[in-house]
């Protein structure tokens, strides 16, 4: 039997240094991952690179992987893909723009190049008549707009875009999959770290629970973003759920309080002391188009586990998002099986519209914060889409 | 939800008897500071725990306290002036007969794990499990009436003991539940070796140190073994290796290669060989330098013909790993126990454990056969003692011990 042909694969990046999404998610397609019980090899090659920037700190790893894996790193994002030739000549493309030092707006988003990534490399595409599938790490862009150009030159092009967090396809625990098609009554999701960083996995998990309920996502009708002593008000006026601050506290392993001084675990739904813990909390509040409604809070100080919890049927369900740590942060391996999965079958395993519309979440959460915590109706937001019927995590029960 | 069935239907029905009566408990623990046996688990049953999606209030009440050591960082004295209700006892009787002439609580705690006791020349610590037991079931001799024990961990550094241990729980016919909380604990991906499978060879990698800690290992892997084919049908022999032993039987093909790959690729902690490109996978040639210490293995034959190795590899993993091969599947089954992600997390790996506790003082019935932890016991005190032996392989009638389990999983799947 003739050997298969591998897949040449061009790896466009911010910033390759330690520790950065570069090392931890394109290196996946150098070394192989741990997957279901095996050391899994991808057969496809990184071949082509383009780096924007050197790290302040530490070494710039793109050389040394160069040498031991014989890609050539090209001076721009087009030679990159058509490896020094006129053309596209490979046959997919991994877009990894986390990291790097680049200018922040007024809202405290990063403004990572991600759109101009991507349009350099559909600029390519357009110019040799073809397309190739990309994987975009995280959020599309800091910016809607962007994104949704993002998303309709994809569709444009008719090229297979997957991106987004590696959250929604870590390990759950328990492997909780919220039915197809169940009525979600209220939901919140906890998270930990600042905004346009860590807010973005945050939502990113919660849209991924979300979509699941009858009728499908529909979009988000306003959003309000809250910081400090407002949240806890805010509770009490059950603007959020205390049965389901209760029920995703129960899924998380976190250390904080007197489960530090004395070892006990803690009851902080209910034991007074989350508002000591707790600094700076913020609450996220999401009102979609059909009525339902979601919050994500961020608990650092209390917590530093990403859990969730939603009332389905009168019924609380909950589960933890689990981040494996360093050195080997697995979840890593589960997002890059995923972009493999597509490139090598040129379908994208759920829909970029996902991260779309979390990108929108995101950014009109921080317009709400900028403008005095203000609610902000949204109509812009209207993104439609179904999740896909087959679980997407790993280690999920199918 | 796709998560699987409530585990507990015994806590969920004795919870809705609003009359029912709450078990009074004795607590008998060597050492009650931060982190300790003791210490997590009391104070689980004492204050409660996150369970699903709640925070569980114990139905049952621990009334008396027995404390062996107090170290300067002991919290036993907090946590009785914390609970008024909570009796300090200056001795193991008095915990059970709460100062009166006969037994007085409806279950016993028996946590003999940490603490300052002698070491032998064999490594192990001699927690004082079986002379805590012997002073409980003199109480319940002179009673003439007993009530369920729960043992942490296996039942005596000592099979001897161990063993007349399992003969008196079942000569007083009480209820005895023991064991260490991995069997119980979250797996990831979160599955239960298929029932009746048969079963070709086993592998488990684990972490820490003879006895103390390779007993969490063998009573792991025996939590999976024990759903064979079969049953359990005892084991015939054990052979420990350490250092470059262990080297030579992987070199030599002493267990399956896919196995150990297996194993390996379930960690969430796999030590990279070059800290400068850490997404690789280990070769040969790197892995004894990738350990804290010398390697230990310990090679079981099953009466039935299985074979089982157990190899503790700390550092190389931070955590404990199982794989086994199935016959006519392809690929090894493989999963890791789940007890935390390794950074500074809530050991709630006690969650299950305290909860099949509580569910056994509320229903009278173990969660799982004694035999698995008299058989694991027996296994790890085989185990030292053929390194003791210089790993001679020691041929062991004594473990001649059967026993069924259930389909049903009790592991904490929700």
């Amino acid at each position: 039997m003739a050997e298969r042909k591998r897949k040449k694969i061009a790896l466009i990046t911010t910033v390759w240094g330690w520790r950065n999404h570069a090392n931890h998610m394109g290196e996946r397609f150098l070394n192989g991952y741990p997957c279901d019980g095996k050391w899994h090899r991808p057969e496809m090659d990184i071949v082509g690179v383009y780096v924007d920037q050197s790290p302040v700190e530490g070494e710039d790893l793109s050389l040394r992987r160069a040498k031991k894996h014989g890609f050539t790193i090209y001076p721009s994002i087009a030679e990159a893909v058509c490896l020094g030739g006129s053309e596209l000549a490979v046959d997919a493309v991994l877009l990894i723009a986390e990291h790097g030092e680049y200018p922040d707006n007024e809202k405290g988003q990063k403004l990572y190049p991600r759109y101009e990534f991507f349009t350099e490399i559909t600029e390519v595409f357009r110019a040799s008549g073809r397309s190739v599938p990309i994987f975009n790490d995280k959020h599309l862009s800091y910016s809607f707009d962007k994104a949704q150009k993002m998303v309709a030159a994809a569709e444009q092009l008719q090229f297979p875009l997957l991106a987004g967090s590696s959250l929604p396809v870590t390990f759950r625990l328990p492997p909780l999959e919220l039915p197809l098609e169940c009525e979600i009554e209220d939901a919140l999701m906890i998270g930990v770290g600042g905004s346009d960083a860590m807010d973005y996995h945050a939502l990113e998990a919660m849209q991924c629970m979300l979509e699941r309920r009858r009728g499908g996502e529909t979009g988000i009708a306003a959003v309000q973003l809250i910081d400090g002593d407002e949240v806890w008000r805010a509770g009490e006026d059950g603007r959020w759920s205390r049965r389901l601050l209760e029920g995703a506290l129960a899924r998380s392993d976190s250390r904080s309080g007197i489960a530090l001084t004395d070892g006990r675990p803690q009851d902080l739904a209910h034991d007074g002391t989350l508002q000591e813990l707790v600094e700076n909390p913020s609450a996220y509040f999401i009102e979609y188009n059909d009525g339902t409604r979601a919050t994500l809070l961020l608990l650092s100080g209390a917590v530093s586990d990403w859990t969730f919890a939603a009332q389905v049927g009168g019924e609380v369900f909950s589960t933890q998002f689990l981040l494996p740590p360093q050195p080997n942060v697995t979840y890593s391996a589960c997002l890059m099986a995923k972009a493999e999965e597509m490139f090598a079958s040129g379908v994208a395993p759920y829909p970029v519209q996902r991260t779309l519309l979390v990108c929108g979440m995101l950014e009109r959460c921080l317009e709400s914060r900028v403008g005095g915590h203000v609610r902000l109706a949204t109509p812009e937001l209207d993104v439609c889409y179904r999740a896909p019927e087959t679980s997407q995590f790993c280690g999920a029960l199918q | 939800m796709a998560v699987g069935p409530p585990i507990n239907r015994g806590i969920m029905a004795a919870q809705n008897k609003s009359t029912a009566k709450r078990p009074k408990i004795a607590a008998l623990v060597t050492e009650y500071r931060r982190y300790s046996h003791g210490q997590n688990i009391v104070d689980r049953l004492l204050g409660g725990y996150g369970w699903e999606s709640g925070w569980h209030h114990p139905q049952l009440d621990i009334v008396s306290l027995y404390v062996d050591q107090f170290p300067e960082s002991d919290l036993s004295r907090e946590r009785v002036e914390r609970h008024p209700d909570l009796k300090m006892c200056s001795t193991i009787a008095e915990a059970l007969t709460l100062g009166g002439d006969e037994l007085a609580v409806d279950g016993v705690l028996l946590i003999a794990e940490h603490g300052d006791y002698p070491v032998n020349e064999k490594g192990q610590m001699l927690y004082p499990r079986y002379e805590f037991f012997q002073q409980t079931v003199e109480v319940f001799r002179n009673s003439g009436r007993s009530v369920p024990v729960f043992c942490d961990k296996h039942l005596s550094w000592n099979w001897d003991c161990a063993r007349e241990m399992f003969d008196i729980s079942r000569e007083l016919n009480f209820p005895f539940m023991a064991g260490s909380s991995l069997p119980v604990s979250r797996r990831i991906p979160s599955v239960d070796l298929p029932w009746q499978a048969e079963v070709e060879e086993m592998l488990v990698i684990g972490v820490g140190n003879i006895d103390s800690y390779c007993i969490h290992s063998i009573e792991a892997l025996q939590s999976l073994a024990e759903r064979r084919r079969g049953g359990e049908t005892g084991v015939v022999s054990v052979k420990g290796l350490r250092g470059d032993s262990v080297w030579r039987a992987l070199d030599d093909g002493a267990w399956d290669p896919a196995l150990f790959e297996a194993c390996l690729c379930r960690s969430l902690n796999l030590k990279p060989a070059d800290e400068s490109n850490r997404h690789t996978y280990p070769e040969r040639e790197d892995l004894p330098g990738l350990l804290d210490r010398d390697p230990v293995a310990y090679q079981i034959e099953y009466a039935d013909g299985l074979r089982a190795t157990m190899l503790l590899m700390p550092g190389l993993v931070k955590e404990m790993t199982v794989a086994a091969r199935i016959k006519d599947r392809a690929d090894p089954f493989s999963l890791l126990f789940y007890l935390g992600a390794g950074h500074e997390m809530q050991p709630n790996f006690f969650n299950p454990l305290c909860h099949h506790i509580e569910q056994m003082m509320l229903t009278r019935q173990p969660p799982y056969p004694i035999e698995r932890t008299l058989l694991t016991t027996g296994l790890t005190a085989a185990g030292v003692e053929s390194l003791w032996q210089d790993e001679k392989k020691l041929v062991t009638p004594h473990l001649d011990i059967q026993y069924q389990v259930d389909e049903a999983s009790t592991f904490r799947r929700t």
